[in-house]
């Protein structure tokens, strides 16, 4: 407390100089978000901003934060700015700055100038140990601001005197050709120069020392979580917008605009048509849609639950409740473990080794249902396991002290204690299976774009006979669509394949955006049920 | 009471015979009935599991005898029927995990077979495998070489630890450390929503978009880059990293960051001295798991890849991307068979021992830690 009011009373200035910091760290803000924008291509490095070429208002813009940041640390040095430097800057940044600089002299000796492989070691090594040494041997506001600084001033000339320039292409010469050219590399250059240089500013607004390197890596790590959720943000915003159009085409709303469907004997009209989620594709629809894939996928996500639940609550109970913890459980452990970090792809070549030529020999639905049965099976098992062993063992014990069995116990205290971590890990694993294509790719892939006939039927398809296996269901035993593979297929599909779908491009964001929403809402409701039984736990 | 067995001969023994000991104090003190009716369950359920793997029709057979037995256990003897059941349940997680390990080798036997060299007279079965550079399953010479897949999963796999251990390890630090409780309520379900997108719409998103614009960007001939599909799957690995490397973090008991925030360092001071250095292995078993998930990712490989194996020239060309293991068994699995087949069961037992290898050992790692830190088994 004492020292911060001393601060601000001895000197004046130092708001002032904190004010700069501030403005370099503000000014690189802006010219990373820039430099992204010209990467997606919303401004080409060729427009004029403000009369001024995109190019050169980057490199000028580098050049001035570049600037900015060495006087900054040059004053800090002679004392003109009151900070709280260390004698240096130390070894992680050392190191970076000495690899960056090392990249920077290679590029620039074996490219600009032309030397052969002796030449460019040599001048990397060079460049890379004068930059270390420059951010390892001075104090610490020399050390991590000049290399900084000094990489900003220099790709900003090379941007402004046009030896980088809108037309600048450099050709790699390899066998398989690639190339980097300026639209790519001016502002993925600029923005890396943006972050290095922001950091220096936030480190020189804490005054360097601890305080500088706390703000200065608080500065990255919430750069970093808030790329994440604007990552996360522009996925679903943009395959919401792609898919939209598709998905209500020829939505209807009202009295009888809907289909006629039976139920319970009564005949009536739907209020809603919904064609994309109600049809299947087929010659004379006017709008083709996914009723076939969305009703698959509904059965492999039941079948997958009845197989999987009771196994995976079984195993939780058991090596929670019954079993000492010993040689048993952790084997048990490991191996759902393993099973839980097993890739798709692998339980799809088990279900094609073991379930398909056991299952009439051919893909189906069960087969389907049983292989993501065993993909969700490790995941029920683990949460499971982990909310019976976050109920206190006090319950058990007073349950046990008015003297009923071990079983009575889990069934009345354990379970019911237990029951919304477990649903909670259902819904969450659940909405993992759902999006899952690898697996049902090789046990129960059927035809590329089903017509409405083909929607399953299970319920309606047992039969049953006196003759083992007594209950036959042959709607159970073929193959048939769901989302993540309908979308996968028609990714693959040629155009013969697709000629009859129509505007396929639509189709395939509509597709995508259901399937986004069917697993995203499973996610959804998952998460706010936890959000849910946790605040009821608070409460209490 | 919970007493870890030795694992020396002795201590073996001696557990071997309490168990003897206890098992038949349980066969004394059951009621016979009871035990036939287990008995019954049991056997009736091996018996349909055998038919299961003979491909009997009979299979149903046993298995309505498994139900009715367990049908009257249920009602006459529901404590043990309890027990019996829980323990079927767990024993047949296990098995899941010894069938696929089974299926998938005998499957992939006969190329390994196929691809036997012989080393000095002595037969290596499987070498040809990963000595040849081609896959060339239809035109003669037939070789069938998982070098050029491999090394492709390999490239894929470094460019996504790339991505996915900076950027996990810096939120999982945020998200444990730094971010006030509003932030991470809005950042951590962010971060399993991103979990949740299916594969299929990331692979759709990079093969109608990123794969275009990356090959006019980089003058590319055709579609199809491992260092985008790289970057794709270090995103989807990305969320594994956070939540595991997360849990590390706060396993690091309060007292220790207190004790150091108590010397007066800043949170970065604590969290760079004590915090990750504490966590470090828990850290690195997250970053182990992202690398399983990353060798795993099937789907956007298969979109965004050219299907078409081979080595890119040079090795170290990222741009040009042709296939990984997961890829080749996703894309030709519908029209292989024979020894085909059974080579694309090879890339999935390298795929499966390697993760679970991955898995294991972070497991380890992830035991040493919590036993280092003294924190609640």
């Amino acid at each position: 407390m004492a020292s911060a009011t001393d601060t601000a009373l001895v000197s004046e200035d130092t708001s002032e100089t904190e004010a700069v910091a501030a403005g370099a760290v503000g000014l690189a803000a802006v010219l990373f978000a820039l430099s992204l924008a010209s990467v997606f291509e919303l401004v080409t490095i060729t427009d004029p901003v403000a009369g001024v070429p995109m190019v050169a208002l980057l490199g000028g813009l580098l050049v001035v934060l570049g600037f900015a940041v060495v006087t900054f640390g040059v004053g800090s040095r002679l004392g003109y700015v009151a900070t709280d430097p260390r004698p240096t800057a130390g070894l992680v940044a050392s190191t970076a700055f000495g690899l960056v600089w090392f990249v920077v002299g290679g590029l620039v000796a074996s490219q600009s100038l032309g030397f052969g492989t002796a030449g460019w070691v040599i001048g990397a090594l060079v460049t890379g140990g004068a930059a270390f040494a420059v951010s390892a041997f001075p104090r610490e506001d020399i050390g991590s601001t000049l290399p900084a600084g000094g990489l900003a001033l220099f790709a900003g000339i090379v941007f402004l005197t046009g030896v980088i320039g809108p037309s600048w292409v450099w050709n790699l010469g390899w066998e398989q050709q690639a190339s980097f050219n300026a639209e790519f590399t001016i502002p993925v250059l600029t923005a890396f120069c943006s972050l290095l240089v922001g950091w220096a500013a936030a480190k020189a607004y804490g005054g360097f020392g601890a305080r500088g390197r706390h703000v200065g890596a608080y500065v990255l790590v919430y750069l970093n979580a808030i790329s994440i959720i604007a990552l996360l943000f522009l996925l679903v915003a943009f395959t919401v917008l792609k898919g939209l159009p598709g998905l209500f085409n020829g939505f209807a709303f009202g009295a009888g605009a809907g289909p006629e469907v039976t139920l319970v004997g009564l005949t009536f009209s739907l209020p809603v048509s919904w064609p994309f989620v109600m049809n299947g594709v087929a010659l004379l629809n006017d709008v083709n849609g996914v009723l076939p894939a969305i009703a698959g996928t509904i059965w492999l996500v039941i079948g997958a639950v009845l197989f999987a639940v009771p196994l995976g609550v079984g195993a939780a109970v058991f090596i929670t409740e019954y079993a000492d913890r010993g040689r048993f459980t952790q084997v048990v452990e490991i191996a759902t473990n393993g099973l839980w970090s097993t890739p798709s792809i692998v339980f799809g070549l088990f279900g094609l080794a073991f379930l398909v030529p056991r299952l009439g020999n051919q893909k189906s639905l069960l087969a389907g249902m049983l292989t993501l049965g065993f993909m969700l099976l490790p995941l029920v098992v683990i949460t499971s396991r982990e909310s019976m062993l976050a109920v206190p063992d006090e319950y058990r014990d007073a349950s046990a002290a008015l003297g009923v069995t071990k079983w009575q116990t889990i069934r009345s205290i354990v379970l019911p204690a237990s029951l919304p971590g477990i649903v909670t890990g259902i819904i969450l694993g659940v909405g993992r299976i759902a999006g899952e294509t690898a697996p049902i790719l090789l046990t129960m892939s059927g035809s590329v774009a089903p017509p409405g006939s083909q929607t399953v039927d299970v319920l309606g398809g047992f039969q049953f006979q006196s003759a083992p296996p007594f209950v036959t269901n042959p709607e159970l035993m073929q193959a048939t669509s769901a989302l993540p593979y309908q979308l996968y297929s028609l990714i693959t599909a040629g155009v013969g394949q697709s000629s009859n779908i129509g505007a396929i491009d639509e189709f395939r964001w509509a597709t995508a955006l259901i399937l986004l929403v069917v697993v995203l809402g499973f996610y959804a409701v998952g998460i706010a049920t936890r959000y849910y039984f946790r605040s009821k736990l608070q409460h209490d | 009471m919970n007493v870890l067995p030795d694992s020396d001969g002795a201590g073996l023994r001696a557990a071997a015979r309490r168990g003897l000991r206890r098992s038949r104090d349980f066969v004394d003190e059951t009621p016979p009935d009871a035990l036939v009716t287990v008995t019954v369950a049991a056997v009736s359920l091996l018996a349909a599991f055998a038919g299961f793997l003979a491909v009997s029709s009979l299979t149903a057979v046993p298995f309505a005898v498994f139900l009715v037995a367990t049908g009257y256990g249920w009602l006459r003897h529901q404590e043990l029927t309890a027990r019996v059941l829980t323990l079927t349940t767990t024993v047949s997680t296990i098995l899941v995990l010894g069938l696929i390990l089974v299926f998938i080798f005998a499957e992939a036997w006969p190329t390994v077979q196929y691809a036997t060299v012989n080393v000095f007279g002595i037969p290596i079965p499987g070498l040809r495998l990963f000595i040849e550079t081609r896959w060339s399953p239809v035109t003669p010479p037939i070789q069938y070489s998982l070098v050029p897949m491999i090394h492709g999963t390999v490239l894929v796999t470094i460019i996504a630890t790339a991505v996915a251990a900076p950027l996990g390890v810096a939120a999982a630090l945020f998200l444990s450390e730094i971010a006030p409780r509003t932030v991470r309520e809005v950042v951590k379900p962010g971060v399993e929503i991103l979990a949740g997108i299916p594969s299929i719409v990331y692979g759709f998103i990079g093969f109608t978009i990123l794969s275009p614009w990356a090959a006019d960007q980089f003058d590319i001939v055709g579609q199809g880059t491992y260092l985008f599909v790289g970057i794709v799957v270090g995103l989807m690995a990305l969320p594994t990293v956070v939540s595991v490397a997360e849990d590390a973090l706060n396993s690091v008991p309060e007292s220790m960051k207190s004790g150091s925030l108590a010397l007066g360092t800043t949170d970065w001071q604590t969290m760079t001295s004590i915090t990750l250095p504490a966590a470090f292995s828990g850290v690195s078993a997250a970053v182990l798991l992202g690398v399983g998930r990353a060798i795993g990712e099937t789907m956007a490989a298969t979109v965004m890849l050219r299907g078409s194996p081979g080595l890119t020239k040079p090795l170290y060309n990222v741009f040009y991307g042709n296939d990984t293991l997961t890829s080749l068994i996703a894309a030709n699995y519908g029209d292989a068979d024979g020894l085909q087949l059974s080579a694309l069961f090879v890339a999935g037992v390298i795929l499966f021992v390697t993760v679970l290898f991955l898995s294991i050992g972070s497991q380890y790692i992830e035991a040493r830690m919590r036993r280092k830190l003294g924190g609640a088994e």
